[in-house]
């Protein structure tokens, strides 16, 4: 993966000196360990900037919505693992963006790093984190670790069957094989199976360090909302305060919302202040998704989303 | 698919109602409404989703 | 102001001997990252956490806090009428704290305790707590709090501060309120005070070694507001800004707060609770209408507040103590160190 990014800055160089594309979105170095900043980079002096390494976990399909997009129909291009890909088709699927102002540098990934994991394995707070190829040297005051990887992986990138984009202008590099999984679900699967009272009470513990920042929202590519339905004043749909049926509430409408849409990408964790697992709610409507209707969202530019057509195929065995 | 995470999350489905009517359709409106409230009202109360004011 | 040898083998049986006067609060760990909170009889603050992910504020201004309650039976002659809701004030003791959360209190103190208006919720509060820090020995990463007028050792708005000697704490005691919570401890082993004062000043200058960011924000006083305003940075300090509320709930010095009115049945309750500018509901108004319609003014007025417009208004430096927890929280990497950097440099041009 670390090739990629002289591939990305080779492609966006001449990508400006073709004058083909006004800006684009990738990621830059960040100030502290283990993290990046999203950047749009607007001229070939600034490629430079650009980097592409195991913390670029959000989705950078957040950053192309309608009113982000040139007015004068220029393109924008942008730097897109597997899941930002199929957030852009999404997008596209939904009528946000249209194809044509879109140029999709693809990159195929092979994950991206869980910072609470690594973080976990150190007493103090880590100083220096730096990656070569699949490995990383780790520092802190106290010690210093090389770790694997694959050791700390995003769970959601361990379940992930579409490392490579789908769609895409360009690749930045030779796809990688894609994970065969026995199981794809198994959190899901393992939730389903304890008794409802026990779901309940995983789901409490799960949320309830919620401080309702609605960061995992905002990081989402799918909320594009203007007015979110916990923003609204009238009439006011859900509390605003820390009680314990308002948070969740918000969670489980959140998560529906994004039924049938979400690609599991994950921003919505890696966002979370507070460390909180949001994709338990929205893994279960993925796992529905592909069990009932075959779907994966944001694989194709052509095929409407399950909960936006009628077949009479569809399972209505629920209706009474 | 709102039904499966519903009952994901713990809610019980005997809770959870899905039926289609036509605005014509007052009197099968009044029967599910009917059939629905007796039906919850004997599975008793419940604290999910159900706000505690008291606090 | 005196001293105080803890040896740590009775650190927990002081601890809970003073339940006996005080609620305990400190930083507790569990698998969702670290917060201050009340502790239960027999709980014990984790003393060595890392930085707490979200600030003490909370002990003072809670997230969600009912102020005002109202009986709605017409049948009872006080219907209707809000009356303040009833709050426990017996004496609560914060343990483990970092001395800069201790200066944000007193920076937030100048909003709810000042000549104009004194807040009863949070004074009562204030007037109840003990504020017993702990040195930092080894600042992280994110800490730039020399740079704000504290330090990892820092005394302001604390009653005790503690030193973590290994075996032992080392305590200054600097307030009244300190010797009352030592004395309900049982913490009485005195120690010499020039010797200590000399420990805690070579503890001092080694953790002050480990942080690096030098902040300056010297100039920024003699900035005009609209130059800064109008500057041409902020909409690359915002690009990456998702407008979550995560920088401004974590924040100690924060203090913006929404009312909200709840009603059931015959209860009504009016609460308030933490609000964040970088919400667009923050200033919509009532008409339709919102001068802060773009993430871009949203942020911009989060900089503003901290860097100049708290400078100009109370003359106490910047709103911000240098913990670093926007930093490290930010999903996006917006680092206030930086802004503070740009907007100290601008010049117009």
């Amino acid at each position: 993966m670390d090739t990629c990014i002289e591939k990305i800055k080779a492609i966006c160089t001449d990508l400006f000196s073709k004058g083909e594309v006004e800006k684009v979105i990738g990621f830059a170095g960040g100030s502290i360990p283990m993290a990046t900043r999203p950047i749009a980079v607007t001229s070939e002096a600034d490629v430079e900037k650009l980097v592409f390494n195991a913390f670029c976990g959000l989705n950078l399909a957040n950053y192309v919505t309608k009113n982000n997009l040139p007015k004068d129909g220029a393109k924008i291009a942008v730097v897109a693992k597997g899941c930002d890909a199929r957030n852009l088709v999404t997008h596209m699927v939904e009528n946000q963006v249209p194809r044509d102002q879109v140029y999709i540098i693809g990159v195929p990934c092979t994950g991206m790093a869980d910072k609470r994991r690594i973080a976990q394995r150190f007493e103090d707070e880590i100083t220096q984190c730096t990656q070569d190829g699949d490995t990383f040297t780790v520092t802190s005051a106290l010690q210093q670790e090389v770790i694997a990887k694959k050791d700390v992986l995003r769970h959601n990138c361990q379940y992930c069957t579409h490392r490579n984009p789908p769609v895409y202008d360009v690749m930045a590099g030779e796809p990688v094989e894609e994970q065969i999984l026995d199981q794809p679900f198994p959190d899901v699967d393992h939730i389903a199976s304890m008794d409802p009272e026990t779901r309940w009470d995983h789901f409490a513990e799960l949320t309830k360090n919620c401080i309702r920042c609605y960061a995992c929202r905002n990081a989402c590519p799918l909320c594009y909302c203007p007015t979110c339905f916990v923003d609204e004043s009238s009439p006011q749909w859900v509390g605003k305060g820390q009680d314990e049926t308002d948070i969740t509430t918000f969670h489980f409408l959140r998560a529906f919302h994004c039924a049938g849409r979400c690609t599991d990408c994950g921003a919505c964790v890696e966002a979370c202040p507070m460390g909180i697992n949001v994709r338990d709610f929205t893994r279960k409507l993925n796992k529905d998704a592909l069990d009932l209707f075959g779907w994966e969202a944001g694989m194709d530019l052509d095929r409407r989303p399950p909960l936006d057509v009628y077949s009479p195929d569809d399972p209505d065995d629920f209706i009474k | 698919m709102m039904g499966n995470l519903l009952e994901h999350m713990g809610v019980d489905r005997n809770r959870l109602h899905f039926s289609w009517i036509s605005s014509a359709e007052a009197t099968k409106f009044v029967d599910v409404v009917k059939e629905i409230s007796d039906k919850v009202r004997a599975l008793g109360t419940t604290k999910k989703f159900a706000k505690d004011y008291t606090k | 102001m005196n001293f105080i040898t803890i040896d740590k083998s009775n650190w927990t049986k002081g601890i809970e001997k003073s339940r006996e006067t005080y609620q305990i609060f400190g930083p507790v760990e569990d698998k969702n990252g670290c917060r201050i909170e009340p502790l239960e009889a027999g709980v014990q603050p984790i003393m060595d956490a890392d930085v707490t992910v979200m600030s003490p504020k909370s002990v003072l201004f809670p997230q969600t806090e009912t102020i005002l309650t109202a009986d709605l039976d017409e049948s009872k002659d006080d219907h209707h009428i809000m009356k303040r809701a009833k709050q426990q004030y017996t004496p609560r003791a914060v343990l483990g704290i970092r001395p800069y959360d201790a200066r944000a209190i007193q920076l937030v103190k100048l909003n709810f305790d000042n000549p104009d208006y004194q807040d009863p919720y949070w004074c009562d509060a204030y007037e109840a707590t003990t504020f017993v820090g702990l040195g930092v020995n080894r600042p992280g990463p994110c800490d730039f709090s020399t740079s704000t007028g504290c330090g990892p050792f820092s005394e302001e708005g604390l009653d005790v501060l503690l030193a973590d000697l290994d075996d032992r704490y080392l305590a200054k005691v600097l307030t009244p309120k300190g010797e009352a919570w030592a004395a309900a401890c049982g913490f009485d082993a005195g120690a010499d005070a020039k010797e200590s004062q000399a420990l805690f000043d070579i503890l001092r200058k080694e953790a002050e070694k480990n942080i690096s960011t030098d902040l300056a924000f010297d100039k920024l006083a003699q900035k005009s507001i609209l130059d800064l305003y109008e500057a041409p940075f902020w909409d690359d300090v915002a690009f990456s800004c998702i407008n979550c509320g995560t920088c401004t709930y974590v924040c100690p010095t924060c203090w913006c707060f929404d009312i909200q009115d709840e009603t059931k049945h015959k209860k009504a309750a009016r609460f308030r609770i933490w609000d964040t500018c970088m919400s667009p509901l923050f200033t919509s108004h009532a008409s339709g209408h919102n001068p802060r319609e773009s993430k871009v003014h949203r942020v911009r007025q989060r900089f503003m507040h901290k860097l100049k417009y708290f400078v100009d208004k109370y003359d106490q430096g910047i709103m911000c103590v240098g913990c670093g927890r926007c930093v490290a929280s930010c999903p996006v990497n917006i680092d206030i160190r930086e802004v503070c950097k740009t907007m100290n440099n601008y010049e117009k041009k």
